[in-house]
């Protein structure tokens, strides 16, 4: 028996005890693991740009601009490039199973959007075919298990064709990957002439413009002037920078996300509270023996040693496991609810497991090893 | 080692001061405590309950210190030492025995008799070596797996004294040894310590009720009042 030994055998004197609150460690810095995954993957707001201009109706979501506004627009000074986009929502399959296509002009797209969505020259190319082709999003066409060449049908939820149909029909040109884990790519492009051509309703509107800003030129002011621009005509604009308008639509479902976000953070601090508490009591019920120990000559700092080596193992064990089945989970669901367990969070993950840990050995450590052998040794 | 190298006491009280704070009050122990233990000697304490012998088994084992006086053991002045040097003392130059043994029950005996080589730079092989050679001198050879809570009392003794004697210290403190055990196994217990002291000149001081275990020491002082009475030696 080694000196860390004599900690593991004082980790495992009550085995049930110590693999509960392994058990509660590991739940706290799962759920902790899968929050912070969430917050940071492409359900929230932190892949967005927040270069790129939106220009949306006034009016709301849902409510489209004419493409009448694509001169004035590119003619506003500090205005690089702009794009546009109309949306598609349906389902493929199952209802449940929702499909979001963007249609765009490729070039533009290309010009406006490419580097974040990873849009290389080749994708382009093989887009230009056919006017049905799209563009998938990595994370879709992986949920989905959609390869190049392969036929879609997206039922559309209120888009019908000009046919009376709902039934959207579609050729995956290629996959598209996104700039980096935490960009959102789970939808669809297809191309702007082949969508509005054949809806039966809205022709020559976008749901949105999207507008590159030249070198150096804010994008909070040229919003401003964008809006100014069109305060006056049948449909006033509204101008976000995409990473604005990703929290300002993520606000939308606020009081659900609020809600699991307190929920947790709750559970999380409760759990770690019962940790706590459970080792502060661990160790005070060893005063005696704590005593004992300096009896025989065991200095303050060693006994310090010793009961931090038995809490950090107990942390360090509980939230390994607890970390590494979030890692778990983002790998195997990762891909269709955006969850990211990127190493910023293990880090941080990391140095909260140690902190804990040694926070809920210090507690009962430092008090025992200032009471006096003779006061410790009078406990039993 | 039976003779003492100098004429110099081993363990030297001069004019010793100890009291306790009872809320507000202060309760005199010893207001002036003279003793002289020259090494290789076995003392036994006696005297009646709260005249103050763990108390000053306390002090000599460097657990509690004196509030005036001094107090010397070998070249160590204890009553000028502070909390460290104190800990670092008591790992090398004692050890003790309890009345209720004081095992930690999560710990198999040997393991309990390992304790105080975690402080020593030994490698653990040395380690288990030194257990084995000390638990075969207690007469527990072959039980060192065994936890404390399935042994007898007198059993669980023998591994609380294989512990005090494993670093091999110059002086043994034993607070009522045998306080808590039949006839037969104090009788075992006793005739280790006189082992201890005969054989391998242990310096030992035994706190103790049992005028049987007194007999077994080269001397029995008697504490009351804070004072020492008289002194009787053993034939
Ligand atoms: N830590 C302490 N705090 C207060 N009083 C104490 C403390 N230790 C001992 N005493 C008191 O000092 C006196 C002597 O105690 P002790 O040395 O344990 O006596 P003995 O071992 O001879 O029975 C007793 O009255 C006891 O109550
Ligand atoms: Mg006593």
């Amino acid at each position: 028996m080694g000196y860390l030994g004599l900690a593991r055998r004082n980790a495992w004197r009550k085995p049930l005890r110590t693999a509960l609150l392994m058990v509660c460690v590991a739940i706290a810095f799962l759920i902790y693991g899968l929050t912070a995954s969430f917050q940071h993957g492409s359900q929230g707001a932190a892949g967005a740009s927040e270069d790129l201009l939106g220009v949306m109706s006034a009016a709301g979501r849902g409510q489209s601009l004419p493409m009448a506004y694509l001169p004035r627009l590119e003619a506003a000074p500090g205005v690089a490039a702009v794009a546009w986009m109309a949306r598609l929502r349906g389902f493929a399959g199952a209802e449940s199973n929702v499909i979001a296509v963007s249609a765009a002009d490729p070039e533009r797209l290309a010009a406006v959007n490419g580097p974040e969505l990873g849009l290389a020259p080749g994708l382009m190319a093989a887009l230009t075919g056919a006017r049905d082709r799209v563009l998938v999003g990595h994370a879709l066409a992986e949920a989905q298990g959609w390869a190049p060449g392969q036929r879609i049908t997206v039922t559309a939820f209120d888009t019908p064709t000009a046919a009376g149909s709902r039934d959207w029909q579609f050729e995956i040109a290629g996959i598209f990957e996104g700039a980096g884990p935490s960009t959102d790519t789970y939808f669809v492009i297809a191309r702007y002439d082949y969508v509005n051509a054949l809806r039966a309703r809205g022709s020559d509107s976008v749901d949105a413009f999207v507008v590159r800003p030249q070198e150096g030129v804010s994008s909070g002011e040229l919003a401003r002037s964008i809006d100014a621009l069109f305060a006056n005509s049948a449909a006033p604009t509204r101008t976000q920078t995409e990473k604005q308008f990703l929290e300002a639509f993520l606000r939308q479902f606020a009081d659900v996300g609020l809600i699991i976000n307190l929920v947790v953070g709750a559970d999380f601090v409760t759990l770690l509270m019962i940790v706590i508490n459970t080792l502060v009591l661990a160790v005070r019920e060893r005063r005696f023996e704590i005593g004992v120990l300096k009896t025989l000559g065991f200095s303050k700092r060693r006994i310090l040693a010793l009961v931090l080596a038995e809490t950090l193992f107990i942390f360090a064990v509980g939230g390994g496991i607890g970390l590494a089945l979030a890692k778990g989970a983002t790998l195997l669901a990762g891909a269709s609810l955006g969850l990211v367990l990127a190493p910023l969070i293990l880090g941080k993950a990391i140095a909260l497991i140690v902190s804990l840990g040694a926070v809920s050995g210090l507690i009962p450590a430092i008090s025992a090893i200032r009471s006096p052998v003779i006061t410790a040794l009078r406990t039993r | 080692m039976t003779e003492p190298a100098t004429d110099a006491p081993y363990i030297a009280l001069k004019a010793v001061q100890k009291g306790f704070k009872i809320g507000a009050e202060a309760v005199p122990i010893f207001t002036a405590l003279d003793l002289t233990i020259p090494r290789g000697d076995f003392v036994a304490i006696m005297g009646p309950s709260g005249s103050g012998k763990s108390t000053l088994l306390n002090m000599l084992a460097g657990i509690d210190s004196p509030d005036g006086g001094e107090l010397r053991i070998g070249s160590a002045r204890l009553d000028r030492m502070g909390e460290g040097a104190r800990s670092s003392w008591r790992a090398h130059s004692m050890g003790i025995v309890f009345q209720f043994y004081n095992l930690l029950p999560m710990l198999t005996a040997a393991e309990n008799v390992e304790l105080p080589l975690l402080l020593k730079p030994l490698a653990a092989r040395d380690r288990r070596a030194r257990v084995e050679k000390v638990l075969d001198l207690v007469g527990l050879s072959g039980r060192g797996g065994q936890y404390p809570a399935l042994m007898s009392g007198g059993e669980q003794q023998r591994v609380g004294i294989a512990r005090a004697i494993v670093s091999d210290p110059a002086l043994l403190l034993c607070d009522e040894p045998t306080g808590d055990l039949d006839r037969k196994s104090a009788g075992g217990v006793l005739e280790m310590l006189r082992f201890l002291n005969r054989k391998l000149g242990k310096t030992i001081v035994m706190v103790t009720h049992d005028p049987r275990a007194a007999s077994c020491a080269r001397r029995t002082l008697h504490l009351d009042k804070g004072q020492f009475l008289e002194e009787r030696r053993a034939a």
